[in-house]
């Protein structure tokens, strides 16, 4: 697999602009790039249009105008283009959205068996391994309502992860959880930062962002407002606004 | 709390006894004014009759139409079911053109009597389409055993066509009936679960058969349930074509017999046979799933946290 423009950018997203109706406009001339490997911890004000461009990432939303490149395919009307990056880039919604009339070695297993055609014995025994190593195995047989908001999350973590994907997109993958809980969510994208996947996490948790992440980008209003590595952007931030933001929430 | 239990406990022993009074009313009119005849020893000839030439029972008018009832049903219900997806997920899909034949569709069934599309789709699938099939010679020429279970799963070799045409009709309504009802359950599952799915690179049409339709079919099963009790009583509004259902033949042996009481009554029972562990089903139904989804199947997030599922 050999294409254009697939060099050390996996995610090349340029003057994106997303309105709707009201007008509000979530993405603004909204471009970033992200590396092989790297993890982009995106921070911003509610409503500042974080959860939109993770949701334009795979497609979940249409962008008006702009173009998002991934793994060097084109995200565009083509409907094949769209299936390929969508089987290439994981997502974690903040209300885990399990399928709960399956039970999590099901939920695991749905999209290797339909989209990856796997047989029914390989995709359990992947997935196995994936809830073992989201701490789960003990849970294979569960229903998705028996479980804790931190487990379901898990399982939503290996259920992403069983695709095989280049890309994990969180969108404010904690914030659903009681305080308790947060910790084992984390410590499981802590691990899967340190195991190389490249990872794009809109998320309020500043400690995961200041330990776990190779970039910080601050937006509000559909732009970039400051972007930086982690200790320069905590310790000392250059804009004012920013300040004023990590005030607010420090 | 307790207090307002004490009231209706004092109502209720008052509607109780209203109640017993204008039963004890109709008996006494019944008893001593009705002037009718009991003939109660009648009717169950009517239902099994001794066969003499073979020396065995067989079933007679009101249980062949229970029968015919009972496959009208099955038959129907199936149909009506394929129909009712189908047009569902017309209804809720991304083509405008199927949205507006299936809301078009379910308009136009929803807003006439049932009577009265009996009548009009009856008469021209009877007499234009369904002819033209020749059901009834093939089935009359094909082999005792072919003729044995068409009879025994669908209906006598002659009758086939009437019955296909009565089948079609109730569909076609009961139809639009389920297409709203599965509309409403294909709508009632959360974005969340298209996102999630879609997300994982499925496509529309695998979102729909893995996690949507399980889902909104789950929702509604009860419903649709109940919406099988009202189509085997609707069924009863094909006896106006003659076909050879329950109350037709109730209608026929009142008419030969005069037992209108009797023969009523009987009828009653006979369809009680049959919805009646339906509705049993259906409540059965409903309280696995009250269990299973914490009452409300959207709050599965944590309110049946720790509790033992089916």
């Amino acid at each position: 697999m050999n294409r254009e423009g697939q060099g050390d950018d996996i995610i090349i997203a340029s003057n994106l602009v997303k309105t709707f109706p009201g007008p509000v406009r979530a993405l603004d001339d909204f471009s970033v790039t992200v590396r092989r490997g790297e993890v982009l911890v995106i921070v911003g004000p509610s409503g500042s249009g974080k959860s939109t461009f993770l949701r334009c990432l795979n497609g979940l939303e249409e962008v008006d105008s702009g173009t998002i490149i991934i793994d060097g395919l084109p995200l565009d009307d083509n409907e094949k283009h769209r299936l390929e990056i969508r089987r290439e880039v994981g997502m974690v919604f903040q209300s885990f959205n399990l399928f709960p009339h399956l039970n999590v070695l099901e939920n695991v297993s749905l999209a290797q068996r339909l989209v990856r055609g796997k047989s029914r014995a390989r995709a359990r025994e992947f997935s196995m391994e994936l809830l073992a190593r989201v701490g789960l195995a003990d849970k294979a047989a569960s229903f998705p309502a028996e479980l804790s908001g931190g487990q379901q999350q898990r399982v939503a973590i290996a259920r992403a992860l069983a695709m095989m994907p280049r890309v994990m997109l969180f969108d404010e993958a904690t914030s659903a959880l009681d305080p308790e809980m947060i910790g084992e969510v984390l410590d499981v994208m802590r691990q899967l930062a340190e195991d190389g996947m490249t990872m794009v996490v809109v998320t309020h948790e500043m400690g995961f962002a200041l330990e776990v992440s190779d970039r910080v980008l601050f937006m509000e209003q559909g732009r970039v407002i400051e972007e930086g590595a982690p200790e320069q952007f905590f310790n000392t931030p250059a804009r004012a606004r920013t300040r004023a933001f990590l005030r607010q929430i420090l | 709390m307790i207090r307002t239990r004490r009231t209706s406990l004092s109502l209720d022993l008052a509607l109780l006894a209203l109640l017993a009074c204008l039963v004890g009313f109709i008996a006494y009119r019944i008893t001593v004014h009705l002037d009718y005849a009991w003939h109660w020893g009648e009717i169950p000839q009517y239902i099994l009759r001794h066969d003499d030439r073979t020396g065995r029972w067989v079933p007679n008018y009101l249980l062949r139409g229970l029968f015919t009832t009972l496959r009208l049903s099955l038959w129907g219900g199936l149909l009506a079911l394929a129909l009712g997806l189908a047009m569902a997920l017309a209804r809720t899909g991304r083509s405008l053109y199927w949205r507006l034949i299936a809301r078009t569709y379910v308009l136009l069934l929803r807003n006439l009597p049932p009577l009265v599309i009996i009548f009009l789709f009856y008469f021209f699938l009877a007499d234009q389409l369904i002819p033209h099939l020749a059901l009834d010679v093939r089935a009359r020429k094909a082999g005792p055993g072919v003729r044995w279970l068409l009879s025994l799963l669908v209906a006598e070799p002659g009758s086939i066509s009437a019955f296909l045409s009565a089948v079609c009709t109730l569909a076609l309504f009961e139809g639009a009936y389920i297409t709203e009802i599965l509309r409403a359950g294909i709508e009632s599952v959360e974005r969340g679960q298209w996102e999630a799915a879609h997300a994982l690179g499925l496509r529309r049409h695998q979102v729909l058969r893995h996690v949507v339709l399980p889902q909104a079919f789950r929702q509604v099963l009860p419903t649709l349930a109940g919406q099988f009790i009202s189509l085997v009583k609707d069924s009863s509004i094909v006896s106006v074509i003659s076909i050879q259902e329950l109350t037709y033949q109730g209608s026929q042996l009142m008419a030969s017999t005069y037992l209108t009481i009797e023969v009523w009554v009987t009828v009653a029972l006979m369809y009680m046979l049959l919805t009646f562990p339906c509705s049993l089903l259906v409540a059965r139904l409903e309280a696995r799933l009250a269990r299973r989804h914490g009452g409300d199947g959207h709050d599965w997030g944590c309110l049946c946290r720790g509790e033992e599922v089916l």
